[in-house]
């Protein structure tokens, strides 16, 4: 049962990781910067919880106020960079996330215990829900809360003004500029909600597996985030989660019992899957996005 | 109204408008004309703020236009059309008019919540208007892309227009068009100077061109070779030299 | 005053040290910026290819006692052999303008060679003969490891090769027209495919002789060193400009003592940081590198 439970609680943190690049790659910007933002939101409201004993609430908060703030100050200079230069500019943005908390240091003396985040150690004893007494089922529950609202804000967005101008930036930027849109403003501002919702996926996720260490930050992880929504269609957020659902449920589990043989199918499976259908694994909307995202213009460069 | 002063625009070596010097007086319909390559694309594009000048300015209600970006133009009052058609495919026509900016009055009157929602009963007062003008009111729900191409060139027109702007750059907008589809856009062009709009046309099709303009500029080579009355142009030889070969005379 | 002197040498020992080792990167930098040149792509799986041929040559060593020279040729042609079927599987069939897919399935790729090789070697890091280890020059307060030199003058002789094949034979004419028009080069009647699969050769040689260098420099071959290396081996070119290889060449070099310094004052853990933040600050405040052209709006 717990295992199932720890199933459904990854397919809900990651369902809330692909939303955050849903918001972005809507506007057009492939970003890879949000395995930084959700090491941000983990060790964030880990700290919180940990060293400061705040609530999980008020520390989740936290964690997404101090992450969006990062994607914020983040999405000014990725308005400067486009297609594959931002890939390698967020790229960077999560590898320099991920190696300040490698080196942070902060350890404080609890009850007679070391507690903290302890540099290359990683961070352990992030014992909140065990502390206060949470049973699994309800960790699950509510963390799926969690991602019901955000799905439903994004969904009830979507309708409204503000996701037909994110579309129309994710389009024709120039067309959107040159039609009234101020499009540093949407592309910010998406980077900014990218940013909170990733935030809060890490504050989830730290404290359900109460261990965090460096490793999980990657770019493997950026990758996932952004694969979920281009694969599950841009059209609407259910695409994201059934994409989440097949990966992290089909993919990852199914494929358990070839053990270390894994990762070799899964690169083999990457390199078939782009050569047979590179594009008709996703909807048309998707394709003319990413065409617009990550068209590269070279300009003459001599070789 | 608007005052393009020795503008030039170069890429490179290559000098797509050189010292070029023209102005736009409030309610008129200027025509802009050249053989392909003359420079009035690039002219549009330096005028709405999406290419920077090489040098010279481009002044407009006083006020120059330099280092602004085009939405900012826009707040300004300047619109424009472009040539090969960029409306938002993925958006319906009713969001493609719905993402557009509104007229500084309409925006005035609308909270800044509903404005963002696109909620506020003025904003869908304004829209189906605009569809009934275009006579595109009941593809309201259709995907722009689904669109035949005449209904294409109206709704970006809508769109442009939108925005209740004081100066309109019309970048070929009969191109591909028939006769009675010319026409049409003809008795628009003519609508919109009756509400108030300055309009710069940039256009290859003379029935047009003779048709709605009060005054027309030729370019040649990026450089001003003529400017008058239709009747004036029509008439003029280097004009004729120009466009030897050219054969759009319908 | 004597403190000051000291710290002095020694920071300039280390620039010095860093410069050296910095060929390798700029090795690995031209290969990622040779491909982005030719092809408008990133392939993510360069410097994987590369420390495979570096672990062919390695075997060489270990398997018949091949002398230096042919170890570093083994390196540089398995290299390239791992270079062309990069291009094959991840980048021949995918349609141009399909960023993504090519990029995503050389992401595919730099997996797969990785897990080849840790099966391969069980995971475990392997001593890589080390050329001139002991041959050390005294200058003045200054120490030079003689490896470290042997390493420069191999990226030196590389380099020369390449420039010289590049712009000197038809061969390098041709991969040089295809960068620049591909459609123009493909009315000409050069084929862009045997082009370009000759590109990623070209490439691969390099990264074979940069994984051998690499591996030799640190005395050990491991597979946790691919993503460093490719995320250094990126920044390089991005940093050079992307396309441009005398811009490789400065920022391999550059990043190689930079890199130094940073270790030396701030130590292994937080090195790596700066060199990110680096990179960060070029995309920023000059995104087209060194000397990539300037990308003109719209």
């Amino acid at each position: 049962m717990d295992y199932y439970l720890n199933l459904i609680n990854t397919i809900g943190i990651h369902t809330l990781l692909g939303l955050s690049a849903y918001l972005l790659i809507l506007t057009g910007q492939v970003s890879m910067a949000q395995a930084g933002f959700f090491g941000i939101g983990a060790y964030t409201a880990a700290i919180f919880t940990v060293i400061f004993e705040w609530n999980i609430l008020s520390a989740i908060g936290a964690a997404m106020l101090v992450s969006g703030g990062v994607a914020f100050l983040v999405g000014f200079p990725a308005l400067r960079v486009r297609g594959l230069m931002l890939v390698v500019a967020t790229v960077a943005f999560s590898e320099f996330a991920r190696m300040f908390f490698y080196n942070l240091k902060w350890r404080v003396v609890r009850d007679g215990a070391e507690i903290g985040p302890d540099g290359t150690m990683g961070f352990a004893e992030i014992r909140y829900f065990n502390d206060n007494g949470w049973l699994n089922w309800e960790v699950t529950i509510f963390l799926w809360i969690f991602v019901a609202v955000v799905m439903a804000l994004i969904w009830w967005a979507d309708k409204t003004r503000i996701g037909a101008v994110l579309r129309a930036v994710g389009e024709d930027e120039l067309a959107a500029d040159s039609t009234g849109i101020n499009v540093t403003v949407v592309k910010v501002a998406a980077m900014t909600a990218g940013g909170v919702v990733a935030g809060l996926a890490g504050s989830l996720y730290a404290h359900q597996v109460t261990d965090l260490d460096h490793h999980t930050f990657t770019v493997l992880l950026a990758t996932f985030a952004i694969a979920y929504p281009i694969l599950g269609g841009l059209s609407n957020v259910f695409g994201t989660l059934i994409a989440v659902v097949f990966i992290q449920g089909l993919l990852i589990e199914g494929l358990r019992f070839l053990g270390d043989w894994r990762m070799l199918l899964f690169g083999a499976l990457i390199i078939v899957a782009m050569n047979i259908k590179p594009l008709g694994l996703f909807d048309n909307q998707t394709i003319r996005v990413l065409r617009n995202a990550l068209g590269v213009k070279r300009q003459g460069n001599s070789v | 109204m608007l005052e393009i002063n020795a503008l030039s625009k170069n890429f490179g070596g290559i000098k797509a408008v050189e010292n070029l010097d023209l102005q736009v007086q409030s309610g008129e319909i200027v025509g802009l004309i050249g053989p392909n390559g003359s420079g009035k694309s690039t002219l549009v594009n330096v005028v709405c703020g999406v290419l920077k000048p090489t040098s010279g300015d481009v002044i407009f209600e006083g006020r120059s236009m330099a280092g602004q970006a085009p939405s900012t133009r826009l707040r300004h009052g300047i619109a424009r059309t472009f040539q090969n058609i960029r409306l938002f495919g993925g958006l319906t026509v009713w969001q493609n008019l719905w993402v557009a900016r509104n007229s500084p009055k309409d925006i005035r009157s609308q909270s800044i919540v509903r404005r963002w929602l696109g909620s506020s009963a003025v904003l869908k007062r304004e829209i189906e208007t605009m569809l009934e003008f275009s006579n595109l009111a009941d593809k309201a729900d259709v995907l722009a892309s689904n669109l035949a191409f005449g209904e294409q060139r109206r709704l970006e027109l809508a769109r442009a227009v939108a925005a209740k702007p004081r100066l309109l750059l019309l970048d070929e907008p009969a191109a591909g068009m028939n006769q009675t589809e010319v026409a049409e856009l003809e008795q628009r062009i003519r609508r919109l100077r009756e509400q108030g709009i300055t309009i710069l046309l940039v256009e290859h099709v003379m029935q047009l061109v003779m048709g709605v303009t009060d005054r027309i500029a030729v370019l040649n080579f990026g450089s001003k070779i003529a400017e008058g009355t239709p009747n004036d142009i029509q008439e003029n030889t280097a004009v004729q030299e120009a466009y030897l070969g050219h054969s759009d005379e319908v | 005053m004597e403190d000051f002197w000291y710290e002095f040498v020694e920071v300039t020992q280390t620039i010095t040290d860093g410069l050296l080792f910095g060929s390798t990167y700029a090795l690995i930098g031209i290969g990622f910026t040779l491909i982005f040149g030719a092809m408008g792509k990133l392939n993510m799986a360069y410097a994987a290819a590369a420390l495979g041929g570096a672990y062919a040559g390695l075997a060489g060593f270990v398997l018949i006692k091949a002398p230096l020279v042919l170890v570093f040729g083994i390196s540089a042609v398995a290299a390239a052999v791992l270079g062309y079927a990069i291009y094959f599987a991840c980048f021949r069939f995918i349609p141009v303008n399909n960023h993504l897919a090519a990029l995503m399935a050389s992401v595919g790729g730099l997996f797969f060679i990785d897990e080849v090789v840790v099966h391969v070697t069980r995971g475990s890091p392997l001593t890589f003969p080390s050329m001139f280890g002991d041959v050390y020059f005294e200058i003045g307060p200054y120490g030079i490891r003689g490896d470290l030199v042997f390493v420069f003058v191999i990226g030196l002789i590389s380099t020369g090769i390449l420039l010289y094949i590049l712009f000197k034979t038809r061969l390098g004419l041709a991969t040089r027209a295809v960068a620049q028009q591909d459609v123009a080069a493909r009315l000409c009647g050069i084929g862009v495919h045997s082009t370009n699969s000759v590109t990623f050769a070209i490439a691969g040689v390099l990264g074979g002789i940069a994984g051998a260098m690499t591996a030799a420099a640190v005395g050990v071959l491991s597979p946790v060193m691919t993503v460093p290396l490719t995320i250094k081996g990126i920044i390089v070119a991005v940093i050079g400009g992307l396309g441009s290889i005398p811009g490789a060449i400065i920022a391999g070099l550059f990043i190689g003592g930079f890199e130094n310094v940073f270790l030396y004052f701030r130590g292994i853990d937080e090195r790596d940081m700066y060199v990110v933040a680096v990179l960060f600050l070029f995309l920023v405040f000059r995104p087209n590198g060194l000397f990539g052209t300037a990308i003109t709006r719209d």
